[in-house]
């Protein structure tokens, strides 16, 4: 029974630790969206440098966010608690979705004990970031089948001031720093207007099958057969994706950090279909027809994922 | 293009259409009388649809919508959204930004008595928008992506409403749309 003692003050360390790392997690979180803030950050990817401005304010009203490409042609991503809008120069798209929205403090999830299974969490101490002091919180996946992040965390208000996505063996896939920030109680009102017109632009909207209480009901007509351990669905949706477009299946799934979603459409022909595996960053989308059915995942998880988890799709009735 | 426009116009009638949205749609209503027609248009049809239009209105359409406004207390309630957009498109000089303003208010000076102003009057629909060259955004960024890239742009950004709830770097996901740059693929 010697060892007892030593083995519980180790496992309770750890657990310490883990908790002490998801308290600067929660803080983090809690700052990205209660505090008004008009950045400068760069986004690196892919061996790319990109500069962006990111404008958050947070009110009574709800959030209300700006994201404009500072380098290469126009882009900007305009989101409040209603809309999401994306106002892409090169491709001459303005795309509209309908935001969902946010609970008070959703984002590290509270369960550390199933996080903890597929995540290991830890904190690695402090570094300089920007002239501010930062605490560095790493969360490391257990397996393949997910990402990992790294976060350093402003010790004064909690803003994230780095953060990295990586790869099982903590290689950088993606990076973002901020190169300025001003964090304020108020900010000018055209800080968060857009400066692209949309003019001229194909616009599309997506329906608004979501907010029909009806569409939420029943269950997926398709079943996921291979998902990496730990994934659950937590939402199910049967909507339209575009005005005057067929209902679409939307299944999510998350394992409590990564998210990621299933989409089943009737394809209107082969020719248009979209197949195999697109990348964006650290996003990841595969594509295959099934059935006559266009089956995308897209997920911020590896391309293998993705990839196993679309060619696993079938029709629940032939599941036998 | 638009057909979309024409819905945006309806979901602006109906109320229906996000504030961002609003700003966009106000520039192009500044601009383009056909469409700020069109708009008049489907604010009659949408009272009268909800029956709050008088029994008789007059065939001259401008004349007939002043009238209505003038007699029917919840047409002035519902119109006021219009009066305060076309009241300064009316007076030519003023800028755009000034509809900007006038559309993002509109939730709220609802209650407000309106003045109808002479741009209520129809005009010739002009079919002056052509259809333009869509390149989808994730066109340049896949190995062996084929077909339809623009309905992935669609999934992409509902995708990133259940990724932004659930994970944890805020906006962060949208990093991705803004970021990649389709001129820099193209140049490689």
């Amino acid at each position: 029974m010697k060892w007892l003692l030593p083995a519980l003050l180790v496992v309770t360390g750890q657990s310490l630790a883990q908790e002490n790392a998801r308290q600067w997690l929660d803080g983090m979180s809690n700052a990205l969206q209660s505090l008004n803030y008009d950045g400068t950050f760069v986004y690196l990817h892919d061996g790319k440098l990109e500069s962006m401005r990111i404008v958050h304010q947070a009110s009574e009203q709800g959030e209300q966010e700006r994201l404009v490409s500072l380098t290469g042609s126009p882009r900007e991503v305009l989101r409040d608690n209603k809309a999401v809008t994306c106002i892409m120069a090169d491709s001459k798209s303005v795309t509209v979705g309908q935001s969902r929205p946010r609970p008070p403090f959703p984002v590290v999830p509270d369960d550390l004990d199933r996080l903890s299974r597929y995540y290991r969490l830890q904190e690695l101490g402090e570094d300089r970031i920007a002239g501010h002091m930062t605490r560095v919180i790493t969360i490391t996946p257990k397996d393949r089948f997910r990402y990992g992040y790294r976060f350093w965390i402003d010790t004064g208000n909690y803003m994230l001031l780095k953060s990295d996505l990586t790869d099982v063996d903590g290689v950088a896939i993606e990076q973002v720093m901020f190169t300025r920030l001003d964090v304020s109680d108020q900010l000018s009102a055209v800080a968060l207007q857009p400066s692209l017109t949309g003019d001229g632009y194909n616009w599309t909207r997506q329906g608004d099958g979501s907010l029909n209480t009806a569409a939420r009901q029943g269950s997926p007509g398709w079943i996921v057969k291979r998902l990496p351990v730990g994934f659950q669905m937590t939402d199910f949706q049967r909507k339209r994706m575009r005005r005057g477009g067929v209902s679409a299946e939307h299944m999510v799934f998350s394992d409590g950090l990564a998210t990621l979603s299933v989409y089943i459409e009737k394809v209107k022909s082969e020719a248009e279909a979209f197949l195999g595996l697109s990348s964006m960053g650290a996003m990841n989308a595969f594509g295959a027809v099934v059935d006559g059915y266009q089956v995308t995942v897209v997920g911020e998880v590896p391309p293998a994922t993705v990839q196993m988890v679309a060619a696993s799709v079938q029709q629940a009735a032939s599941d036998s | 293009m638009k057909e979309k426009l024409h819905e945006q116009i309806s979901a602006l009638v109906d109320n229906e259409l996000a504030e961002t949205e609003q700003v966009l749609l106000s520039r192009r209503l500044a601009e383009d009388a056909s469409l700020r027609s069109r708009l008049s248009r489907y604010q009659l049809i949408s009272d009268s649809l909800q029956n709050h239009l008088p029994r008789k209105i007059n065939p001259d359409f401008n004349i007939g919508v002043q009238l209505a406004l003038q007699d029917e207390p919840a047409v002035q309630a519902r119109s006021a959204r219009l009066a305060r957009l076309f009241k300064p498109v009316a007076g030519l000089a003023v800028a755009a930004s000034v509809a900007v303003v006038a559309v993002l208010s509109l939730q709220s000076v609802r209650q407000e008595i309106p003045s109808v102003s002479p741009a209520l009057a129809t005009a010739p629909v002009v079919d002056e928008l052509a259809p333009v060259d869509v390149a989808p955004l994730l066109a340049n960024t896949s190995s062996n992506v084929s077909g339809d890239a623009q309905n992935l742009d669609i999934y992409l950004v509902n995708h990133n409403e259940f990724a932004v709830n659930r994970g944890m770097q805020g906006i962060l996901p949208y990093v991705r749309l803004v970021g990649h740059d389709m001129n820099v693929d193209d140049k490689e």
